[in-house]
């Protein structure tokens, strides 16, 4: 049995937030009185990571994603619950804590600005206390596997965020951490550069049997790499399983895509279900899950068809789909 | 040890990057103690005493106190505040490395860079006023090293206090102004206190200011009997003190209300 990494019961955090009343009445009164809510940023959250496991951490923005992952990292203290990585408590900030993990923010850089990356590699060489030839050796596989070797010398400022993220992720894997905590670390890049991290979080991964978070607004990313995900909303979680399982749990739909004979036109299909496309004698159709099935076999009956698919949706459509429901509830 | 020292050589090259805004940096203080000189040289042409100083008192408080102010005062934490409100100490919290040593490598960076240009600019002041400065005798001078030390430790809680104020507000800059107004006036930077009213002088003997640089400047003058010396002494040892443990105190509270934004 794998050994559990990460232990959240009950976690909390609530922040105490200033709101304005707009226009400039409101800042005239604001100066002397002032209102303040409580937002609940995250709310009793629990689960459990074993070592070797990939899981992504889904939400639309606000969701409570990054600071779990500041209170997982020790950046924040929580308001309540209780949190266990590799056995310390994340608050302390035990150097033996620190060593073995690290925080990667797609937008926040650990890099000095004004110098070159290879500084700050050798501040981080100095700070982790890593053996001369370790540190060789890491840096020279992770240069070569994310191809920057060329870019060590210049100043950080005058990299592109490609390469710059490239050096973070350096930065933040020269002592081999036994966890990672990735935010966002594709946001802004080219497609090209997404497949390089991602591959490179995999082989990561497989190489030194590392535990990973992953947030990230591309389900690209979650689908490439993450088994299990963790869907957090408004501070709750609301799922936690394998990908596959949202569909299961949450696709209220099912696609029917078919090829008819001649003399069948758009408005035949109407009643079936909602129409997705239609193009030369091509359809797309969107049907109720349940039903799926049945409305093939209408279809099949009524119509003369070539061929015919039932699909699942995307798992884009129904994460969209989560959100989209909850918003909705929220607006009514 | 290693860690400190690498972080020393990488704050220095750091320091270095933005050469114009060095230098103007430098011309400023320069200026400012060319002016104090020129203003004091005036004054003396007319008088061989001025609020109990002589000539070469005076022109000895002016080279002092422009040396203590980039020593002492001069601080590389003046924008702590908006350095925690922005997030941009989480770095630094992530790593297993004391977030007050590395503010301190940080100061220490900063004052060497500070007093290797010092010493350009004072060769500079020596020779357009050639002054007549007297050392002090090896006891005094020592107490005054040791009191200069313990005056750049009170800065460094001072500093460190003020930044505090990040975990809670954004709103940094204005209490941060009247700091430094209060400082200037009350460390002696502008000019000696002792020619200040008696009574404003009690006041401002209750603060830690008169400890960043003026006393140290008496001190060095030989303007304090053994009785001060031991006196200030103790006041010197308690202010430090207690600011160590307010800072600590209040830290302890300010990482806890840390909300890590931005970036």
């Amino acid at each position: 049995m794998k050994k559990t990494v990460i232990k959240i019961e009950n976690l909390k955090k609530y922040f105490k937030v200033y709101k304005k009343e707009p226009g400039l009445i409101g800042s005239i009164k604001s100066l002397w009185k002032r209102k303040y809510e409580t937002v609940k940023a995250v709310d009793d959250i629990s689960f459990e990571i074993t070592q070797g496991e990939i899981v992504g951490f889904i939400g639309q923005n606000g969701a409570g994603k990054t600071t779990t992952l500041k209170m997982l990292s020790g950046l924040l203290y929580p308001t309540a619950g209780k949190i266990d990585v590799l056995g310390f408590r994340p608050w302390d900030r035990k150097p033996a804590f620190q060593k073995q993990f690290s925080l990667v923010m797609g937008q926040k850089n650990q890099l000095w600005w004004d110098l070159p990356a290879i500084e700050s590699f050798y501040l981080n060489k100095a700070i982790y206390e890593i053996p001369d030839k370790e540190f060789d050796i890491t840096l020279e596989k992770l240069a070569t596997i994310l191809d920057v070797k060329d870019i060590l010398q210049i100043q950080v400022r005058k990299l592109s965020l490609g390469q710059r993220m490239k050096c973070e992720i350096i930065a933040a894997l020269l002592h081999s951490p036994k966890v990672l905590f990735l935010d966002e670390p594709t946001i802004g890049l080219d497609v090209v550069m997404q497949k390089i991290l991602r591959d490179f979080i995999k082989i990561y991964n497989k190489e030194f049997g590392a535990t990973i978070i992953l947030t990230s607004h591309y389900m690209g990313d979650v689908k490439e790499l993450c088994e299990r995900v963790i869907i957090i909303d408004k501070g709750s979680k609301i799922f936690d399983g394998k990908l596959d399982d949202i569909i299961n749990k949450y696709a209220r739909n099912k696609i029917l895509s078919f090829t008819l004979g001649n003399g069948t036109s758009e408005n035949d299909l109407k009643e079936y279900g909602e129409i997705k496309s239609f193009e030369n004698q091509r359809a797309t159709l969107i049907v109720p899950r349940i039903q799926a099935t049945q409305i093939a076999s209408k279809i099949l009956n009524k119509f003369k068809i070539i061929d015919l698919n039932i699909e699942e949706a995307s798992i884009e459509a129904v994460i969209r789909e989560i959100f989209g429901d909850k918003n909705n509830k929220q607006e009514k | 040890m290693t860690k400190y020292l690498t972080l020393l050589k990488l704050s220095w090259q750091n320091g270095l990057v933005y050469r114009l805004s060095l230098f103007t940096w430098r011309l400023r203080q320069f200026l400012s103690s060319l002016m104090s000189l020129t203003v004091w040289t005036v004054i003396f042409t007319s008088n061989n005493n001025a609020f109990g100083y002589s000539q070469d008192n005076m022109i000895t408080y002016i080279f002092l106190i422009a040396f203590l102010q980039s020593i002492i005062i001069a601080s590389s934490l003046n924008g702590l505040a908006q350095r925690i409100y922005s997030g941009e100490i989480s770095n630094h919290l992530l790593k297993p490395f004391n977030i007050f040593a590395f503010f301190a490598i940080e100061e220490i960076a900063d004052k060497v860079k500070n007093t290797f240009f010092l010493i350009f600019e004072t060769f500079i002041l020596f020779l357009l006023f050639k002054p007549l400065i007297s050392f002090p005798d090896f006891k005094i001078f020592s107490i005054f090293l040791i009191w200069c030390f313990g005056g750049l430790i009170m800065n460094f809680f001072i500093s460190l206090l003020f930044g505090s104020l990040g975990f809670w507000s954004p709103q940094v800059w204005g209490p941060k102004f009247l700091f430094f107004m209060i400082l200037e006036f009350t460390a002696g930077k502008l000019f000696p206190l002792d020619i200040l009213p008696k009574i404003l002088q009690k006041i401002i003997y209750i603060t830690p200011f008169p400890y960043l640089s003026f006393l140290q400047i008496q001190l060095f003058l030989g303007r304090l009997n053994s009785n001060d010396i031991l006196h200030h002494s103790l006041i010197f040892i308690t202010w430090i003190i207690f600011l160590g443990l307010s800072t600590k105190y209040i830290w302890d509270k300010g990482l806890r209300s840390y909300e890590a934004t931005g970036q």
